[in-house]
Order: C-alpha cells, then sequence, then structure tokens
C-alpha cells in the first residue's frame, strides 16, 4: 500500500499531524501426537494502525482490512475517536527520536531449513522422550516460528522499519505410574536452530514430569523457599507492571512514591535492555521513540518507572522508549528483561537449607495475585528440601505472600537463568521465609 | 466476504491432495469498545478485524491456515500450501455449494453497535457515577461497554455438496472495575454482566444500577476484611459465578480435546459415576440471546443442550468434528473459536450444574463453621490430573449457620474428582454469570453457573492461620 495518500487524506479531513504503523506477522507451526503430525499451521495477516491529532485530542483507529476503502476507514475513526476524548491534556504526534539504534535482529538462516528437516527434528524428540522412560504414556511436540516485520511513519517524515524472527520447540510429556499421572511442559526459545541441544531438553522435560511422583502435601508453615526460575520470570513480570507509570499516577500501583528508595533486597538487579540483539531486539517503540537499555532496579532500589510520552509529560520527564500501540490508545510496556543472576549453582544455592520448599509450578497466580497490593495465594507443587537436598515431591499446596515482602526476603539468585516467551531472564531465587499451605 | 465460487475453487484446491473434510471461516467484524477512566472518556476503539481461517482434515491429521488477505491469488495459495501436507489421491470434488438453514437461538432488533456512541457514554457516565458515590475511599473507576458485532461466513465440505452457513451475532458486555484504598491497601473489584443481546436490554432490563452500587461496596467491603483461614473446611458456593469452579474443575476435563487424546481425567468416564448423586450438568448453546450461545459453531454444527452429567453419571463430552474422530463420536455443536486465527476445537458454552431440591438458606443454616464464597475472580485447570485452583473475591465465614465477617485472599484447590464427589448440598437457585474462557481456541465467552451448592470438605488457602 502507499502510504503517503494516507497523509495526504488526513491532512484534506483536517487531521493536521498524524501517524501510522504497519505490521505483518507470519508464523509456521507444527505438533505431533501418537508419532503422527496431528496439527500443521500457517499463516500471514497484517494490520495497520493510525492515530492523529484534531482540534488538540487525540484519535485512533485499526483494521486488517487492507483495500481502496482502508485509509477512509482510519481516518474517520480518527475523528470519531478524538471528537470522544475527554483527556484535559492537549496531545500531539511525537515528530521522531534524535538517534535510533538501527539494527537488525533477524536471523534469515532459519529460512534456510527447509520444514521437513524442522518436523524430523520434532520427531525425534518425540522418539528419544518415549525411549526416555517406560512410564511415558502421550508426549506432544511442537515447533512454531515466527516472523515479523513492523513499520512506523508519521507527517514529519519519519520512516522506521523493523523485521525480527524466532522459534521455539516444546514438549508437554504424560507419564504414568498405575493410576497415577503426572505431566510436565517445557520450552526452548532461540533464533539459531543451532542453539538448541536435543538431548539436554529431552532429559529435562521427561526428568520435570519422572520426578513428581510420589508427590504429597506437606505441613502448613512458614519455610525458606527456593522459587524455580520460570515461577519467579511470572512473578518479576507483575513486580514490573506495577512500575508502569500509568498505574503509579492513577494511584494503583504498590510503586507509588517508592521511586529512589529502597523497594527490595540489596541482590536485586533488574535492567531492561530492548536494545540486546536477541529475539526481543527493538529499536523503536509503539510511539516511534527510540529505545534504550535502562536500570530499574539497581541493589534493591527503585530508579525509573516505565513511560510512554503520556505518562512521561504528567510527572516531567522524558519518554523511556516504552510506549505500546494496540487498540484505541497508547499503553506502556517493558520486553527484554534481565534480572541479575548469582553465582552459585542450583545445588550450592539450596546447600544451606535445613528444611525448605523448592516451588516448581504455580496455577492460578492469574486470579490469586492482588495486583495493586502484591498480596497473594495460588495452587503450587514443588519439593520439600531436607538437609541441603531436594527431597519427596509436594502436590496440592498452595503458596502465599506480599510481592514486596517477598523481594525484600530475597537471598539472592542461583546462575541458571533462561529467558522465558515472556521476554524475561531470571535465575532462581532464594526467600528466606515463605508461607506454604498443606495439611 | 468470499462468493460461493470462489469458495468452491478453494475448497476443491484444499481438498486436491486426499483431503476428507475441508473448512473456509470468514470473518468480518467492527468490535465496539468504549472505556471510561473516573467518569471521563479514556478510549474510544474504532476497529475491524477482517480474515479467512482454512482447515483441512485428513483422518486424525488436521491442517490449519489463516489470512487477513481475501484475494483469490492468496487464499488458492492457502489451500496449495496447506494442502500439501497431505500427498493422497483426490477423494472429494465439490460440485455445489448448498445454503444451510440454521436455528436462531440470538433474536437483537436492537443492535449495541448502531446505539450513537454518546447514549453509550452517557450510560457508563452514569454508573461510573453510582460506583464513585458509594464511598470517598473509592478512588478510582473504570467502566466500559463494548460490543462485537460480527458477521461470519462457514463453508465446509465432505463431499460433492458443500454447505454455506451465513451468520451474525453480536456481544455486548458492560465492564465495572471499582478500586477502594485506605489505611489498609487497595481493593479491586470487578462486575461484568454481559449478553447477546440489544440495547434495551442492557438499559432496561438489567439491573445495572444495583450491580454498580455493589462493586463499589464490595471494594469497600474488602479493604476491612482479615486474611482467609487456610486448612480444610466446609465451603458453601453462592449460585450464579460461583459455577467457574464447575466449569474449571469439571468442564475443561469434559471436552473432546481433552479426552480424546487421553488428557483428561475423565478420559474414559462415559457411563460411570464421577460426580455425588445430586449432581447433574448440562452445557447448553441454545439458551436464548445467552453470553455464550451461538446459532450454530463454527465449524457448521448447529448449537445443541448436551447433557454432561446425569444424577453423578458421566454422560457426555463436548465434541467438535476432530476430536470426535478419535472417540468415534458425533460432534455436538460445540466447536467454538475467538477468531478466524484460531482453529476450532470443542469448548463451552453456557455450562452449568441443574438445579437442586435444596432452600439456599437452609444449606447456611446447616453449616455450622465453614466459608461461604459469594463471588470468584477465576481460576484454572491442569486436565491430565484434574488439580484445579479458584481465587474468592468475595468470601465470608460461617458460624453457627449464619454468614458472618468477609475474609480476603481466600482460595480454594483440589481436583476436579474429588470436588465433584464433595458436593452434599445442591440448591434450588440456579443462576449464570459471565466470562470469557482462554484456551486452545482463544479466549471466547461463556456462561458459567449453578444453584448454591455445598462442598462437605476442600482445601483452602489463605494467609489468615486456623478457622476458629
Amino acid at each position: 500500500m502507499n502510504f503517503s495518500q494516507f497523509f495526504a487524506l488526513a491532512k484534506e479531513k483536517g487531521i493536521k499531524e498524524s501517524q501510522l504503523s504497519f505490521s505483518r506477522s507470519k508464523a509456521l507451526s507444527v505438533s505431533l501426537f501418537c508419532h503422527e503430525i496431528e496439527d500443521f499451521r500457517i499463516n500471514d495477516s497484517q494490520s495497520v494502525i493510525a492515530a492523529g491529532i484534531v482540534n488538540g485530542k487525540f484519535g485512533s483507529s485499526r483494521t486488517e482490512k487492507l483495500d481502496k476503502d482502508t485509509f477512509s476507514f482510519l481516518t474517520d475513526g480518527i475523528l470519531l475517536t478524538a471528537r470522544l476524548n475527554e483527556k484535559e491534556d492537549t496531545a500531539d504526534i511525537f515528530a521522531g527520536s534524535e538517534k535510533y539504534h538501527k539494527k537488525s535482529a533477524y536471523n534469515p538462516a532459519l529460512n534456510d531449513v527447509r520444514v521437513e528437516e524442522k518436523i524430523s527434528l520434532i520427531r525425534s524428540i518425540e522418539e528419544a522422550i518415549y525411549a526416555a522412560d517406560s512410564r511415558v504414556a502421550d508426549v506432544e511436540v511442537g515447533y512454531t516460528e515466527r516472523e515479523s516485520e513492523s513499520a512506523f511513519y508519521n507527517s514529519f517524515g519519519l520512516k522506521l522499519k523493523q523485521k525480527g524472527n524466532y522459534f521455539y520447540i516444546y514438549a508437554e510429556v504424560v507419564m504414568r505410574e498405575g493410576e497415577v499421572t503426572k505431566t510436565n511442559y517445557n520450552v526452548f526459545l532461540e533464533k539459531d536452530l543451532n542453539a538448541f541441544d536435543k538431548d539436554a531438553f529431552v532429559k529435562e522435560t521427561v526428568k520435570g514430569a519422572a520426578r513428581k511422583f510420589g508427590a504429597d502435601s506437606i505441613a502448613s508453615k512458614k519455610y525458606p523457599t527456593i522459587i524455580d526460575r520460570e515461577v519467579m520470570a511470572d512473578l518479576i513480570n507483575y513486580f514490573l507492571s506495577s512500575a508502569i507509570a500509568d498505574e503509579v499516577q492513577r494511584h494503583s500501583s504498590m510503586l507509588e512514591g517508592k521511586l529512589g528508595t529502597k523497594i527490595a533486597s540489596s541482590k536485586l538487579t533488574i535492567e531492561e535492555r530492548p536494545l540486546e540483539k536477541n529475539v526481543f531486539f527493538s529499536y523503536f517503540d509503539g510511539e516511534g521513540v527510540a529505545t534504550r537499555n535502562k536500570v530499574v532496579v539497581k541493589n534493591g532500589v527503585l530508579q525509573t518507572y516505565f513511560y510512554n510520552r503520556e505518562t512521561a509529560k504528567k510527572d516531567g520527564v522524558e519518554s523511556t522508549g516504552n510506549g505500546t500501540w494496540g487498540g484505541g490508545k497508547v499503553g506502556t510496556g517493558f520486553s527484554n528483561v534481565f534480572v541479575k543472576p548469582g553465582k552459585q549453582s542450583f545445588d550450592e544455592l539450596i546447600s544451606g537449607i535445613k528444611d525448605g520448599v523448592y516451588i516448581t509450578e504455580v496455577a492460578g497466580l492469574g486470579t490469586g495475585m492482588n495486583a495493586t497490593s502484591g498480596d497473594f495465594s495460588c495452587q503450587a507443587e514443588g519439593f520439600h528440601i531436607v538437609d541441603g537436598k531436594l527431597a519427596e515431591p509436594l502436590t496440592l499446596i498452595t503458596l502465599s505472600g506480599n510481592l514486596l515482602k517477598m523481594l525484600g526476603d530475597l537471598k539472592g539468585f542461583a546462575n541458571d537463568a533462561k529467558m522465558t516467551l515472556g521476554s524475561i531472564s531470571v535465575a532462581s531465587a532464594f526467600i528466606k521465609s515463605m508461607n506454604i499451605g498443606g495439611k | 466476504m468470499i462468493s460461493n465460487s470462489l469458495a468452491q475453487k478453494v475448497l476443491n484446491a484444499a481438498l486436491a491432495t486426499g483431503g476428507d473434510y475441508a473448512e473456509i471461516y470468514v470473518e468480518e467484524r467492527v468490535p465496539d469498545a468504549v472505556m471510561l477512566e473516573n467518569g471521563k472518556v479514556e478510549s474510544a476503539a474504532s476497529s475491524k478485524s477482517y480474515g479467512c481461517g482454512l482447515r483441512i482434515l485428513n483422518g486424525l491429521r488436521s491442517v490449519y491456515g489463516y489470512t487477513s488477505d481475501l484475494s483469490a491469488k492468496s487464499l488458492i495459495g492457502l489451500a496449495e500450501k496447506l494442502s500439501a501436507s497431505y500427498a493422497e489421491e483426490r477423494k472429494i470434488t465439490v460440485e455445489k455449494i448448498q445454503k444451510a438453514k440454521v436455528k436462531q437461538h440470538i433474536h437483537i432488533e436492537d443492535h449495541v453497535k448502531d446505539v450513537p456512541v454518546d447514549e453509550k457514554i452517557a450510560y457508563l457516565k452514569e454508573i461510573s457515577g453510582i460506583v464513585s458515590g458509594v464511598d470517598p475511599r473509592i478512588v478510582r473507576v473504570q467502566t466500559g461497554l463494548t460490543s462485537d458485532y460480527k458477521v461470519t461466513q462457514l463453508f465446509n465440505a465432505e463431499g460433492p455438496i458443500a454447505k454455506r452457513f451465513d451468520n451474525v451475532e453480536e456481544r455486548t458486555r458492560v465492564f465495572i472495575v471499582a478500586i477502594a484504598a485506605g489505611q489498609e491497601g487497595i481493593e479491586t473489584s470487578f462486575a461484568g454482566p454481559g449478553a447477546s443481546a440489544g440495547w434495551n436490554y442492557f438499559t432496561k432490563v438489567l439491573d445495572y444500577k444495583a450491580i454498580a452500587k455493589r462493586a463499589g461496596e464490595k471494594a469497600i467491603m474488602m479493604l476491612t476484611a482479615k486474611e482467609c483461614p487456610s486448612g480444610k473446611y466446609t465451603v458453601v458456593i453462592k449460585n450464579g459465578w460461583g459455577g467457574v469452579l464447575f466449569h474449571e474443575a469439571c468442564g475443561h476435563p469434559l471436552e473432546a480435546s481433552a479426552t480424546s487424546k487421553g488428557l483428561s481425567v475423565f478420559s474414559s468416564s462415559i457411563g460411570k459415576q464421577i460426580a455425588s448423586p445430586c449432581v447433574s450438568a448440562w452445557d447448553d448453546g441454545t439458551i436464548e440471546n445467552g453470553w455464550g450461545s451461538d446459532n450454530v459453531d463454527t465449524e457448521g454444527v448447529p448449537t445443541h443442550k448436551n447433557e454432561l452429567i446425569r444424577d453423578g453419571i458421566c454422560v457426555g463430552f463436548m465434541v467438535d468434528r476432530f476430536s470426535g474422530r478419535r472417540l468415534n463420536m458425533e460432534p455436538n455443536g460445540t466447536a467454538r473459536r475467538q477468531s478466524y486465527r484460531y482453529c476450532p476445537t470443542s469448548r463451552m458454552s453456557n455450562t452449568y450444574i441443574a438445579a437442586g431440591k435444596d432452600d439456599p438458606e437452609q444449606i447456611i443454616k446447616d453449616t455450622p463453621l465453614g466459608i461461604y464464597v459469594a463471588d470468584f475472580g477465576g481460576g484454572s485447570v491442569q486436565p491430565a490430573t484434574g488439580e484445579f485452583n479458584f481465587s474468592a473475591s468475595e468470601a465470608y465465614i460461617i458460624r453457627d449457620g449464619k454468614i458472618c465477617e468477609p475474609v480476603k485472599g481466600c482460595t480454594l484447590i483440589g481436583t476436579g474428582q474429588e470436588v465433584l464427589m464433595a458436593i452434599d448440598r445442591v440448591g434450588n437457585d440456579l443462576a449464570l454469570g459471565q466470562g470469557n474462557c482462554g484456551a486452545a481456541s482463544g479466549s471466547i465467552p461463556v456462561n458459567v453457573g449453578q444453584p448454591t451448592i455445598r462442598l462437605k470438605e476442600i482445601t483452602v488457602g489463605g494467609r489468615g492461620g486456623k478457622l476458629e
């Protein structure tokens, strides 16, 4: 599409400043169940979001239907939503940052590997999982690959484009011992197929389910607690969501008024690195602002909130390049988060715990977390830690506490950090004491 | 939307390599959303979603693709790419497309999409005013109205005569979020009534004023609530939204997508007792103008009222076409999907425990010590093991047969098998509550429901120590 026609039409309709962002995403995914390709999917979709300023008010519109009426639909949408907008501040369109770190994290080599080879890779993973343990009853293995392209234009002549791709391999194993069923899910995310270590992946997947047999509950009390890196990533995500300036300005954040103060143990240092050249690399945000790497928490002290242009203006600071633009309004997000890991191995981290709990999975955090107060309670499973070693598996226990209190009680991290699909890299954490509910 | 002749070409390209079923799902929707923050318009969305999903089945194999480019070149290209997964002789050639007749369960005369946006804003401002008027400690009120007007076309072929289903649906939901802040902390409460109904329902039938007031009162009440005790207790669950427990713990494991693969605790339960004899349950996609109702499912099977449990015995699953092949069962109108971006699979629609005989007040009177859960935030379940968790957003202690002080942070945990057997009382006050359910085929609108029920004993998680 010729996007310059959009700006001409917008001007004609009285929208002086405007911007347009185009995105296209392609994906391929294959999954196997019982040795057969059960599912094979491909897709290719695109969307355009446009915004503009009418009488100082922001209006926007989005469509997936690209035809001769697209620009007229978008400009009419901007006019309508700008008219309804009752925000007191006057809005403007961002002209552009002084400098952009234009790099590419796209890996064209991923396209050179034929689909058939990717399918044989997951077939071999499936076989290896079945062969690894006689209790394996069912296995589902899948390969997903995504490619995304985005472009950003505005009426000041700014043109930005970026393209990225990645793949992930996942496996879910169901194991049976008599009447008892245990499952485990494992995922590997990268953009370079050579980085995948099949044997390690298979071993980890099977071990994850096998070690759950014989699980029971445990006496309710406070335990020194190790939280697995995957669970920790979920908790860090809730914590960082509270650092979004919109929440703070609306008095809905537990981090309100905490800038520059100690909000966690000195063991906690968190950076957001959008310019890290991995699968989440991005050099401009949803508003066209250049992104930058930043320290969010340094040795337990909160350094910054996440700002888009609007919330930054309110606090009299610069946007941190965290603007997102999905639907009707500009939001704020974060990605490529790195929580500073520790130096000890996982085994060393737990070695000093006499009677503790290792939490490997939680369920129901989505509803069990009060995101405003940080209080949470959820179902969990894991292992008892006895005399510095993992002992019997635990099931149907509950983990509860308060997020800030928990981060205050953080004694350290292991050195086993892993990047999640949610773009948070964090290691397993040692919390001095947490409430475990059981028998 | 696409023409019959293009659909026929696409189906034939899809079936060229031995597929035994092909389906084209075309969808154009204009989701409308207005959101207010403290009574002021925060955002009004103008958007259009548009695209097509194409599925080809061959025995127990399935391929699915979608695109937002509905040109002949794009669609035939997609069909060719997908069908390249199979390498057999053609079994089916589509010769004709016939329009199918569908019984309508959704009747809307006054579509919400046609209501002037200023009228919707005035409605939301009224609601916002009611919530913030409850107490000065209500520091933030969010209100919103979303309506999703959807026009779909479905073409499916299992033989030379393909069927075409044309369908129009519109679902509307009101959102109310009240946030209260005090010295004790911050509490949030939520209400979200919805229906496949017109504007008259939301302004005249629905008691939105009472719902708004209640949302504000609940946030205030939870501010001073004590932490919920933990341990094993008798729990009474209020009618309506309380049915989310059945939805999560028993509904999901009864979806054929789970049972057909042996991934559910109820995989081989048909004809067996899975619940206490006082429990019967249904999934009914045909409730008139119901939030979770459809006229026809998204693979062209008319919706049904499906019996799941009769007097404690498992009698049926929710079955989609593909999973039905593994189970050797007919699809029963439960194949649902969020949008053209999702491959359909068996999902719940309006799922509920049927009314029993007990007076709900008597159930509480007969409970000397326990927890009364009046509202849930939500929960999740692991279908292979049946383990679930639910967190209550409104709960009280029951003492000597009376509902007493409120408690917060209450979580119920257990397994679906356990909880179904633990139900010992079922009230006569069936009610439904609206939610969105997320699973393999995306987030879809569902009604959950139940009468007041009592669980003889279940594990309760909380931070308040033992119940005394």
